[in-house]
């Protein structure tokens, strides 16, 4: 054994002598710090996530906000009320054809972006990058007002330039099957943005040499892209899946700010609907009902992605 | 959504509770939270005539009052009160009022978290669609006898009764009438108002066929608080003689069939760009008629400028059975936690003085709910303000219903069904008789 290690085991069993004091002084250190957090965490995420489980439980309304305890026990009322909702049903149905066509197509064009910019264009890289990530930072709000005068049937840009094609633009959000596509087209704008910033951070992480060496293979840019940035990039894309799925997933401010759900419910998402449900009829205990489906539905679907993309590899 | 996408799912489920949890409101965006049926919008006029002092003899001379009142009030009134709250501790000089202005799209939100956590003001101004909904909670106090009932419009009155018991005062009101294009319906060959539902129809097909008008008319296609004028001129109405829903009888079959009748012919639009104006469409001729309130006064006339003056007019409702209109405004409440229920009275009393109601007319426009305050000149002196004076005789309100907001909302979705979905108006009506079952009309 050679000195520094003996030294170090005496030092060590040393600070164990006196590891009573020392700890707990430590400890309380450490815990004053973790503190505000703990408690923040507590009072404000810990207890209503329970208080809301046990509310999905009673029939929480309007008339018991002053005596929350007095509120009366349905057992799974809720739950049960929940599978025969048809509301509820379009509202889920609302949001699978949101997430289902909304994340392939942000991933997709997100990973495309990255590739040109990591690999084709060189010139103003910096530039294209900014313009790409500044609807992530922009409010959704001033977004959404842009996006209503762009969509607008009389005075919008997109049905101008329709009309110069000869096109006679529709009421994109006035129209039930049109709505959504147009939220659709908002919020991968809106999110291509953040699967760049990703995206190219993951790419900047693949040595050269496999680029270099697939050259020398006579590997040309698709089969550069397909057979070394795709297989390297696995992990991320399974992170930015699962990432934007459970956002999707919980889509709100979308529709809440454009069209409030309609025109004939054709927006109107899961999460819309509980807010609905909780804070315009006062339903909270059913409103806790929906977000704990969903909550499961979340958990499951992030779980499956795991499972299915993770053992590909 | 990037926030979106980094919070937990949790955190959806931590929203719904947060305002029971958290007594600091969550004020979920800017959009409708509450006022999604309509919260009764305030007059949009700032003829803010020069704050003249109340009638100081108006204030009841109750026994000298003193202590603190918090008043909440909203939108326009809320940033306006001041006038009277002034004019009040004049009268008054042992109570400080002090007025705070809230915001009509927190309103439901502000207000739920004051009712859970005991923090309610003394005071407050209560949409009267909101009234059955927080009556709910029981937080407010019933009102004394010595308020007399007769002295207001009777349905505005009405929209006070919790469970039977006065627990408001009407502050203001406001009415629904048809403003019309004068020019256009000259052109047309048209030389008075409808009188009748006929007269409505041949007036709309009118101005769009020969008036050249882009539509003859603007309706809703999910407005409960347009489709109810009609039901109540056919002679039915939401509840029956017992209270029960009676939202499929026939007369409410017919009224729905007649308001589909101008989506279906064409004259009216039947989808409208989300935050369509209906005012600068009326100044530009698209839509040469619809129905609103007051506040459509002021906003035309600025909209419009000096020459378009002679081109508009309103006219009151088109009789059927009667020619009864909408009414809306606000009450007074008082709080059953208010520690100062004197002085809270008083000064609900003293807001719903004919005197204090006039000056209140000359500060924001808003029309009075008492009714002798309508000999006041100032408020008898504009004709047009006149008109929606005498429309206010021949007036109904929604039920008082705890579930009210639900229940409207579901009846818009419906209509929204029927106007643009091409629901039939007998499958619309049973519909939504379905709905006030299961929701509750009580």
């Amino acid at each position: 054994m050679t000195a520094p290690a003996l030294v170090r085991r005496e030092a060590t069993r040393g600070a164990a002598h006196v590891a009573p004091r020392h700890g707990w002084r430590q400890d309380l250190i450490g815990w004053s710090f973790a503190l505000p957090f703990v408690i923040l965490f507590g009072v404000f995420l810990a207890l209503p996530i329970l208080a809301a489980f046990l509310f999905s439980f009673t029939s929480f309304g309007l008339r018991d906000i002053t005596n929350p305890i007095g509120a009366s026990v349905v057992g799974v009322d809720n739950y049960a009320k929940l599978l025969s909702d048809a509301k509820f049903w379009k509202s889920l149905g609302n949001t699978v054809y949101f997430v289902v066509v909304g994340v392939p197509l942000t991933l997709a064009l997100g990973l495309v972006i990255a590739n040109a910019l990591s690999r084709g264009i060189t010139r103003f890289r910096t530039a294209f990058r900014v313009g790409y990530y500044l609807p992530v930072i922009t409010s959704i709000v001033a977004i959404a007002v842009v996006w209503r005068f762009l969509l607008n049937p009389d005075f919008g840009l997109i049905n101008l330039l329709l009309a110069k094609i000869g096109v006679n633009g529709p009421n994109w959000l006035a129209n039930p099957a049109l709505a959504m596509p147009s939220i659709i087209a908002m919020a991968v704008w809106r999110n291509v943005g953040f699967a760049m910033v990703v995206f190219v951070a993951g790419m900047q992480a693949i040595p050269s040499m496999l680029y270099e060496a697939a050259s020398i293979d006579g590997a040309g840019r698709w089969q550069s892209f397909r057979y070394v940035t795709l297989p390297m990039l696995r992990p991320t894309i399974l992170f930015m899946l699962v990432i934007t799925t459970i956002g999707y997933l919980q889509l709100f401010e979308e529709p809440f700010v454009m069209t409030n759900g309609g025109p004939l419910d054709a927006t109107l998402s899961v999460t819309m609907y509980m807010y609905q449900q909780g804070f315009q009829f006062f339903h909270q205990g059913y409103a806790s009902a929906i977000a704990y489906v969903l909550f499961v539905i979340v958990a499951i679907v992030a779980f499956l992605q795991f499972r299915f993309l993770r053992s590909e590899t | 959504m990037i926030l979106t996408t980094l919070r937990s799912p949790l955190l959806a489920i931590a929203l719904v509770v947060a305002l029971v949890a958290a007594a600091c409101g969550t004020n979920n965006g800017s959009g409708n939270a509450g006022g999604a049926s309509g919260a009764p919008a305030s007059a949009g006029g700032s003829q803010a005539a020069g704050s003249e002092p109340a009638g100081s003899g108006a204030a009841s001379p109750a026994a000298n009052l003193s202590g603190d009142l918090t008043v909440w009030a909203m939108g326009n009134e809320g940033t306006k009160l001041t006038t009277l709250a002034d004019a009040f501790m004049k009268a008054n000089p042992g109570v400080k009022v002090s007025v705070t202005p809230v915001d009509w799209g927190q309103a439901v939100a502000k207000l739920t978290t004051a009712i859970a956590g005991n923090t309610t003001p003394d005071v407050s101004q209560m949409g009267t669609d909101m009234m059955g909904q927080f009556g709910a909670t029981g937080a407010f106090d019933p009102v004394p006898a010595d308020i007399d009932a007769s002295t207001f419009f009777q349905s505005a009155w009405n929209t006070n009764q919790v469970g039977g018991v006065a627990s408001g005062v009407p502050w203001y009101v406001e009415t629904r009438l048809l403003y019309y294009r004068t020019d256009i319906a000259t052109k047309a060959g048209i030389t008075s108002p409808p009188a009748t539902w006929d007269d409505l129809m041949a007036m709309a097909k009118a101005m769009k066929e020969k008036g050249g008008a882009k539509w003859g008319i603007s309706l809703g296609t999910k407005n409960w608080q347009e489709y109810f004028p009609f039901l109540w001129q056919n002679g039915g109405d939401v509840v029956d003689a017992s209270g029960n829903p009676a939202l499929n009888s026939p007369q409410a079959v017919e009224a729905l069939t007649f308001y589909d009748s101008f989506f279906k012919a064409g004259l009216t639009p039947k989808s409208v760009p989300e935050g369509f104006d209906i005012t600068p469409a009326f100044v530009k001729g698209d839509n040469p008629m619809f129905f609103s309130g007051p506040w459509h006064l002021g906003l035309i006339d600025t909209a419009g400028g000096a020459d378009f003056k002679d081109k508009w007019a309103i006219a009151p409702m088109p009789k059927k059975v009667t020619a009864t209109s909408f009414l809306g405004g606000s009450n007074m409440v008082v709080y059953k936690n208010s520690k100062n229920k004197d002085a809270a009275w008083a000064f609900v009393k003293f807001v719903s003085d004919p005197t204090t109601q006039a000056l209140w007319y000359k500060t924001v426009t808003d029309l009075p709910a008492v009714q002798a305050a309508w000999d006041d000149p100032t408020v008898k002196g504009d004709a047009n303000v006149a008109l929606f004076g005498a429309q206010l005789k021949d007036t109904k309100a929604q039920p008082v219903s705890a579930t009210w907001s639900e229940l409207s909302s579901a009846i818009n979705d419906t209509l929204e069904k029927m106007t643009t979905g091409g629901m039939e108006p007998q499958a619309a009506a049973d519909q939504m008789q379905k709905d006030a079952m299961s929701i509750g009309v009580k």
